[in-house]
């Protein structure tokens, strides 16, 4: 079967992202702690519920409290059928909206106490040395070190002199104003220990398989249940397999997505691949050593026992006696000379269910033009400093975070699926459906930080929607930062000039109003927020 | 989306052309670079049952000088127009709009004539020819005539060229030493101009002597800002000096509502542009004035 559709037709009919209004109370001291949260979403889900549906607004119920520490939660989300195009699952599925509202309030909460909104999160935020730590959602973070990505990503970025910058321009009233954007996200990868999919009632659970074969003329060939649709796992798997045998890359060949040879695997998605996918290839090469190592200590004449294994030689402990890998598989290939009860391959598969999810973080800092007079908006400097544990390709990761980048952009810039009263799609082509180009974007200086995750071998955390999730509340927040004097404290997104413009013009250009007594609203992207006046050091008694 | 099935012709004269065309008369539709007719015929919102293809008549192509204009053939490609010396010389305002029309494939493949004669509201091109005063030589069964720019555009897509008519050249009166500046408001670079202004200016020591503007998107057909320009006599090139005539950018003007903004933000939008088109047209802004 084959099936080909039109990019209008794909923009009409595949299923559409996001979609939530959001209703967010924060409660803080005004010191600037948080002591709880509420949120509430709505959720159109569209004409059908698709394959995620309803999970993807459920996933942010883990996500919603972020890098925080308070004691106060709930979560409620109601989910509406529309006659609109169906929504599900798109690039971070759940953790994007759920990042966009906290990381846009906790910029209301530090002008709300009149804070910097870098020093306001780190004031809330999970201190490294209290890893793991069980977050008010439930969820248990292994690792992470805010402080360590937020000091380079500052220091990157020129934090202190781009905010004197900020400070001169507002003083001689500078047409074009300079805004700073925060965003210190987390999110959950690495979907999903099956037993959490079951409490969702998805119908498959989230573990992944990998096989190897070790053929008789040396090559490997691996096996995935993630198959790739330009992520890269050619490259990393290879060079995962080639790592743990000891055999050189080239000689590795993965294989996938063909059913008849990847017989099975649940496949790519969540930055689900390499924490997940990663480390059933590293189970099963492990068992393809401990399959070989009987034959091996035949042929060496020597005990199991006192072999080791190392840069893909089995060698007798001590002594220079040893053989490759390779020449081990074919030696069982061949199976001239095996002992008995070996069988003549060293194949091996496994299949691994994730113990926990992984959290992967990261601090973005953006920093945006704002032209007063016609609203437009140019990005000047974005920088990053994720956090995604032991990368196995940096090259790819680099692909992922760039890529990843530009989507979560022109979310808050550009991208919008619009329907006009009668239910039309009047986004329905790239006319009106503006997809961003390079011609649009500037250079991001992209760094990393390493606290590798606990709970799988390679100690990977997952990149695949790193970007996505990160940038869309830093680039709202830059925005709105570069006219807040001017008494803006929310614009929907995207940010349009028209937008930007009429919120500039309707604040009352150069007046002192911070208008954060009334809600913030923005309807597109589904935010409404409140930071609550009064003490709030507890959850109730504030909407 | 494959476009219906259609014949198609590749006429080598204009004659030719004109012959093809009062042959297959409405059922025919002219195909210069095809950069926007192609689009319409694979979405199939029109499907002519003939496509006379003027890609190969060369005398419908190149620059020439003229004597006191130029003349640049309706097949000149925007690439090519936009590198031409004489234009640069003559016609600055012209070279400055096709720097950032749409882009360098479009560039190379759309021609001058075709996206005049197709007469997008939101095409780079009328603004500048309205500015210039540029005159438009149709092609008939009777002969040539000249449309002068004002009555060359019409109405949305629609043009002073006759059904049996063939757009073959467009005329820009030499305008040596002015200053010109194209100032487009996009939102992604590849987009239409949501506002574009058109400003050529002529200083005399740091006051402007003569001004022409011409406006993009601002209604059903590309608009000259009269009212701009007269105010804009004797003022000095300054920011303050600008500011008031710019004000008046606006007046008269019908632009259209859509996503990228309504008809309200697009008026303001011509005020700021059209001060900022003025300023850098008369070498403000960092900007240098040629000639």
């Amino acid at each position: 079967m084959k099936y080909t559709e039109t990019r209008s037709e794909s923009l009409m009919a595949a299923h559409h992202g996001r979609d939530q209004w959001q209703r967010l109370t924060l409660a803080a001291t005004k010191e600037g702690r948080v002591t709880g949260l509420k949120v509430d979403l709505l959720a159109d889900m569209g004409s059908y519920i698709g394959i995620v549906g309803g999970g993807v607004p459920v996933l942010g119920a883990w996500m919603f409290n972020a890098i925080y520490k308070f004691d106060a939660y709930r979560f409620t989300t109601t989910q509406v059928l529309t006659n609109k195009a169906w929504v599900d699952a798109y690039r971070g599925a759940g953790r994007p909206e759920a990042t966009y509202a906290i990381e846009r309030l906790m910029n209301e909460l530090a002008a709300e106490v009149g804070m910097d909104p870098l020093e306001l999160r780190e004031l809330n935020w999970i201190k490294h040395e209290e890893f793991p730590f069980t977050t008010v959602a439930g969820m248990t973070y292994d690792s992470g070190n805010y402080e360590a990505a937020t000091a380079k990503a500052k220091e990157m970025f020129g934090y202190d002199e781009l905010r004197e910058e900020q400070r001169r321009r507002r003083e001689s009233g500078d047409p074009v104003q300079l805004g700073i954007g925060i965003s210190t996200f987390t999110e959950m990868c690495g979907l999903a220990p099956s037993r959490v999919l079951g409490q969702l009632n998805y119908g498959a659970g989230g573990w992944e398989n990998a096989e190897i074969r070790m053929l008789p003329t040396g090559k490997v060939e691996v096996i995935t249940g993630t198959s790739p649709h330009g992520q890269g796992h050619v490259t990393a798997w290879s060079q995962i397999v080639a790592d743990r045998l000891g055999v050189p890359f080239e000689d590795v060949e993965v294989l996938h997505g063909d059913t008849q040879v990847a017989v099975r695997g649940l496949d790519t998605y969540g930055s689900r691949s390499l924490v997940v996918g990663g480390e059933a290839l590293v189970r099963a090469a492990d068992k393809v050593v401990e399959r070989a190592k009987p034959l091996a200590a035949h042929m060496l004449e020597a005990s199991p026992d006192d072999l080791e294994f190392s840069s893909g030689r089995l060698q007798v402990r001590g002594t220079d006696k040893g053989v490759t890998i390779q020449e081990v598989a074919t030696a069982a290939w061949a199976a001239h000379d095996l002992p008995e009860g070996i069988e003549p391959n060293l194949d091996a598969s496994a299949s691994y269910d994730p113990v926990n999810f992984s959290f992967p973080h990261g601090t973005h800092l953006c920093a945006m033009e704002v032209d007063t007079e016609t609203g437009r908006v140019q990005m000047r400097k974005y920088v990053c400093v994720d956090d995604v544990g032991t990368i196995v390709n940096p090259l790819i990761v680099a692909g992922q975070v760039h890529g990843g980048l530009v989507q979560g952009i022109a979310q808050a810039l550009w991208e919008e699926a619009v329907y006009d009263d009668n239910g039309t799609l009047v986004s329905g082509s790239f006319v009106d459906y503006l997809l961003p180009t390079a011609a649009d974007t500037i250079s991001f200086e992209i760094d990393h930080t390493t606290s590798p995750s606990t709970t799988n071998t390679l100690g990977t955390k997952g990149v695949g929607e790193a970007g996505t999730i990160a940038s869309t509340p830093a680039v709202v927040n830059a925005v709105v930062d570069a006219v807040r004097h001017l008494g803006v404290d929310d614009i929907r997104m995207p940010c349009t000039p028209e937008r930007v413009w009429r919120a500039i013009h309707e604040a009352g250009a150069g007046g002192e109003t911070t208008g954060a007594a009334a809600p913030h609203m923005s309807p597109a992207t589904g935010m409404q927020g409140t930071v609550d006046r009064t003490d709030g050091a507890s959850e109730g008694g504030q909407q | 989306m494959i476009p219906a099935p259609f014949e198609y012709v590749a006429p080598s004269s204009v004659e030719e052309a004109l012959q093809a065309l009062a042959e297959h008369g409405d059922e025919a539709k002219i195909i210069a670079g095809g950069q926007s007719l192609l689009p319409v015929l694979r979405m199939r919102l029109n499907a002519p049952e003939w496509v006379i293809d003027l890609g190969r008549i060369p005398s419908l192509r190149g620059v020439r000088d003229g004597g006191d204009h130029l003349v640049v053939g309706a097949m000149t490609t925007h690439d090519e127009v936009g590198k031409d010396p004489l234009v640069r010389e003559h016609a600055l305002l012209v070279s400055k709009a096709v720097e950032h029309l749409a882009d360098a494939q479009v560039r190379h493949r759309g021609t001058f004539g075709g996206a005049l004669a197709h007469a997008d509201p939101a095409g780079d091109l009328g603004a500048p020819a309205l500015a210039l005063d540029a005159v438009f030589v149709v092609q008939g069964p009777g002969g040539t005539r000249e449309v002068p720019a004002t009555d060359f555009f019409v109405d949305l897509f629609e043009t002073a060229i006759g059904e049996d008519e063939i757009l073959v050249e467009v005329r820009l009166p030499k305008r040596a030493g002015w200053g010109a500046h194209y100032e487009k408001f996009v939102r992604v670079a590849h987009q239409w101009p949501i506002v574009a202004v058109a400003a050529a200016v002529r200083l005399d020591g740091d006051t402007i002597a003569e001004a022409r503007i011409g406006l993009t998107n601002m209604g059903n057909t590309p608009l000259r800002a009269t009212a701009v320009e007269e105010a804009l006599v004797g003022r000095p090139a300054t920011a303050d000096g600008v500011r008031d005539a710019a004000a008046l950018a606006a007046e008269g003007t019908n632009p259209p509502s859509d996503l990228n903004g309504d008809a309200d933000y697009r008026r303001h939008l011509a005020t700021v542009l059209t001060r900022r088109a003025v300023l850098t047209a008369a070498g403000r802004n960092g900007a240098t004035v040629p000639g």
